[in-house]
């Protein structure tokens, strides 16, 4: 008796574990490389929480082709040495067929390259740099979510629309991303009609910006537009709110006011205007869904991050059943001019950069959410394909 | 003895000499254990690459060929800390500048790797130079202030300059083919790559334990024993320093020329604090001192990386764990501590120490 219920016992390991070499062989390996520890760890937490999520959906709904999605994470680091490293290793050792939750924009071109060497495909949810769709363009690397560009030209739109021939003043910290930012700005504003009123460089961590303020008032501008971000952003809008210089529009790139810093600012950013592909108010069914169950989860607020990387899987499960294969060859012919929905609307791969088109909206800081004010049509804002690598 | 006239000069005298021949014989046995341990290292790397070639590995042989180049870097500390008594806090720095240099020869000069290994040199040298003029003025913690300084200062410089691609580093760089006449691999055939980068790393080691007992590698150890006297024995300290200086900051390039042809980028945060205390945790586990001993730490440390990377985020943690257990219980490092058991057995053969 007791033998036959080893007997039976090893039987039944032994057909766990045949099912389950069985079911191994078929899921379908996303790996991820969000940045648990660094400058962006936040980031990264509400890269997990967002991937964990849809995957757990797609997996409850029968999986990408029958097949289980199964998530393998290492941590970035917000360090392209690092990250080279553990994305060859989830390439060769864990053999992902697809990889995911890049953040920092250095990295994910770095990332990319090592993708395209190892035929393997990447799509980034957060990089912003124009570079990774447009000059630096890999045929193995994609872009869910809206480049840095296409930021600047939605806010420019909205700024052509707010006042014709707006004088804007432009103050920024004197690093290479700050003047970077605001040069994109300036050139898509311009080509609207707007005029430079002045522009100001204060050093990265300025205590003090008062000391720009005279020329500020002197030059009367319609607008500001600031590429500030973190406890810059706190100080600027505070003494911004102390000195009275409220008759001014206050503008900027969206890392300028986030949930991060904006409780250190009290109600000093009230009215701040930036662009984006996202806020919790959009009013698309799907959003008011995710928006919910993503505060549940992640016990914040959900943002363009959480939507960005949620989507990205809908994204690979799509091309993968269009392609009828995880090959990397068919998946990217299938991403290409793939149309899917996103959890604020439609978003289009375009097929010549890697770009997904997606409407823009400018956002209005109200209490402390961001209010969709206005659509701006998502091919307008994308500008031309710059990519010439294929 | 010479204040005190009622000894005989020659007693003395055979006892100091005695301890000489004694002093010299526990060094021979010393270094017989870390030839032992390097011949170890460098045949079980050649073992380690064949095994993995013929398995048509990639990651580990890609891991293991970066753990060489991190080596070189460890290595070019061991020099200034383990030889001359110089703690730098920047050696990043030049492994950065190497890494640069190679990375714009690459792209827009030519896809040789004879010419980057040469520009690393010249660049490697050039650097030390200036580096090492401004940083070796200053003592102890000064100067490990200074050489931490300067590297921040030019990593932040090229974080923002834009021709060098600011934060987001170069890419796209070529793989390369290496010619060695009668053999020629590529830069991203694993275990190809991986043979070229071993070839560099023991040429490198083998000058510096002939240069270690060479009268200069001698007059580098009188300066970290005790500087003060070498002018005494008609030696210049702050030349000494600055040649060890420029030899580290030497090495530290030549592994940087070899980073983009395996990682194909190159990026400020090659240059960050965190790559340079990476070089100073590798020496001081495998050894500070003992050569061999940061190439034995730097793979310990690659490895151990990026297998805990997989299991926790708290990686940085059991790192910092790691070093506080090294430096408290074997503070020699693992092949001084090594080191210490091999003397301490031929004493006991010996039948007994003093």
């Amino acid at each position: 008796m007791i033998r036959n219920s080893t007997l039976i016992a090893k039987l039944a390991v032994a057909a766990t574990l045949l099912g389950t070499t069985a079911a191994v062989a078929q899921d379908i390996k996303v790996g991820a490389l969000p940045p648990f520890t660094g400058p962006f760890a936040s980031i990264g937490q509400v890269i997990k929480v967002a991937l964990d999520m849809r995957a757990a959906e797609i997996n409850a709904a029968g999986g990408i082709m029958g097949r289980k999605v199964v998530l393998v994470y290492e941590d970035g680091e917000s360090n392209p040495a690092t990250a080279t490293q553990r994305a060859e290793k989830l390439f060769q050792v864990d053999k992902v067929d697809f990889l995911t939750g890049t953040v920092h924009s250095g990295l994910t071109l770095a990332v990319g390259q090592v993708a395209e060497r190892n035929n393997r495909l990447l799509a980034t949810t957060v990089s912003f740099s124009n570079a990774i769709t447009g000059d630096r363009c890999s045929p193995n690397v994609f872009r869910v979510n809206p480049s840095a560009g296409m930021q600047a030209s939605a806010l420019a739109l909205w700024a052509a629309d707010f006042k014709k021939g707006a004088k804007v003043y432009y103050l920024g910290p004197d690093y290479e991303m700050g003047r970077s930012t605001i040069a994109e700005f300036k050139k898509e504003a311009e080509k609207l009609g707007a005029t430079t009123a002045g522009e100001v460089y204060a050093p990265l961590g300025a205590k003090d910006y008062s000391q720009f303020f005279g020329q500020m008032r002197a030059a009367r501008p319609d607008v500001l537009y600031m590429s500030t971000g973190g406890t810059d952003s706190v100080r600027l809008l505070s003494q911004l709110k102390e000195y009275g210089l409220t008759n001014m529009k206050l503008i900027g790139n969206s890392a300028a006011v986030t949930s991060d810093n904006l409780d250190a600012m009290g109600n000093a950013a009230e009215g701040f205007i930036t662009s984006g592909n996202y806020s919790t108010l959009i009013d698309t069914p799907a959003n008011k869904v995710f928006a919910e169950k993503f505060k549940a989860a992640a016990k914040i607020e959900a943002n363009l991050y959480a939507a960005d990387t949620y989507t990205v899987l809908d994204f690979y499960k799509a091309a993968v059943e269009k392609a009828g294969s995880v090959d990397a060859d068919k998946v990217r012919a299938a991403m290409r001019g793939l149309a899917w929905d996103g959890v604020a609307g439609k978003k289009v791969m375009r097929a010549g950069d890697h770009q997904a088109i997606q409407d823009m909206y400018a956002l209005e800081l109200k209490g402390k959410t961001y209010h969709p004010l206005a659509k701006v049509d998502g091919e307008k804002a994308a500008g031309p394909d710059l990519c010439t690598k294929w | 003895m010479a204040d005190d006239g009622s000894v005989t000069t020659s007693a003395p005298r055979s006892a100091g000499a005695t301890a000489a021949v004694r002093a010299y014989a526990q060094e021979r046995i010393e270094w017989r254990a870390l030839n032992i341990a390097s011949i170890v290292f460098f045949a079980g790397a050649v073992a380690f690459g064949v095994a993995y070639g013929l398995k048509g590995d990639t990651f580990y042989l890609r891991l293991a060929t970066e753990a060489l180049i991190f080596g070189a870097v460890a290595l070019s500390v061991d020099i200034l800390l383990g030889f001359a008594g110089l703690l730098s806090l920047g050696q990043a720095l030049y492994f950065g500048l190497g890494a640069y240099a190679g990375a714009l020869v690459l792209k827009q000069v030519s896809e040789s790797f004879w010419l980057v290994m040469g520009v690393s040199i010249l660049v490697g040298v050039l650097s030390g130079l200036i580096g090492g003029l401004i940083a070796i003025r200053a003592r102890g913690v000064y100067f490990a202030l200074i050489t931490y300084g300067l590297a921040q200062i030019v990593a932040k410089v090229i974080y923002n300059t834009r021709e060098l691609g600011a934060s987001d580093g170069i890419t796209g760089i070529p793989i390369v083919n290496v010619s060695f006449g009668f053999w020629q691999t590529k830069a991203d055939n694993p275990a190809g790559f991986f043979f070229v980068v071993l070839a560099v790393i023991a040429i490198i080691y083998l000058g510096l334990l002939y240069l270690s007992g060479t009268p200069f590698g001698r007059a580098l150890s009188g300066v970290r024993i005790n500087e003060n006297r070498m002018p005494f024995l008609g030696y210049r300290p702050d030349r000494l320093k600055l040649a060890a200086f420029v030899l580290a900051s030497t090495i530290a390039s030549i592994a940087g020329g070899l980073y983009p042809m395996l990682r194909g980028f190159v990026s400020p945060e090659l240059m960050y604090f965190d790559a340079s205390t990476n070089a100073i945790v590798a020496t001081m586990i495998g050894g500070t001192g003992t050569l061999i001993g940061p190439l034995y730490g730097s793979v310990i440390l690659v490895f151990l990386k990026s297998m805990i990377g997989t299991i926790t985020t708290h990686q940085i943690m059991v790192i910092g764990a790691l070093f506080m257990i090294v430096v408290i219980f074997f503070p020699r490092g693992l092949l001084g501590y090594l080191r210490e058991i091999v003397v301490a057995r031929s004493r006991t053969k010996d039948g007994g120490g003093p």
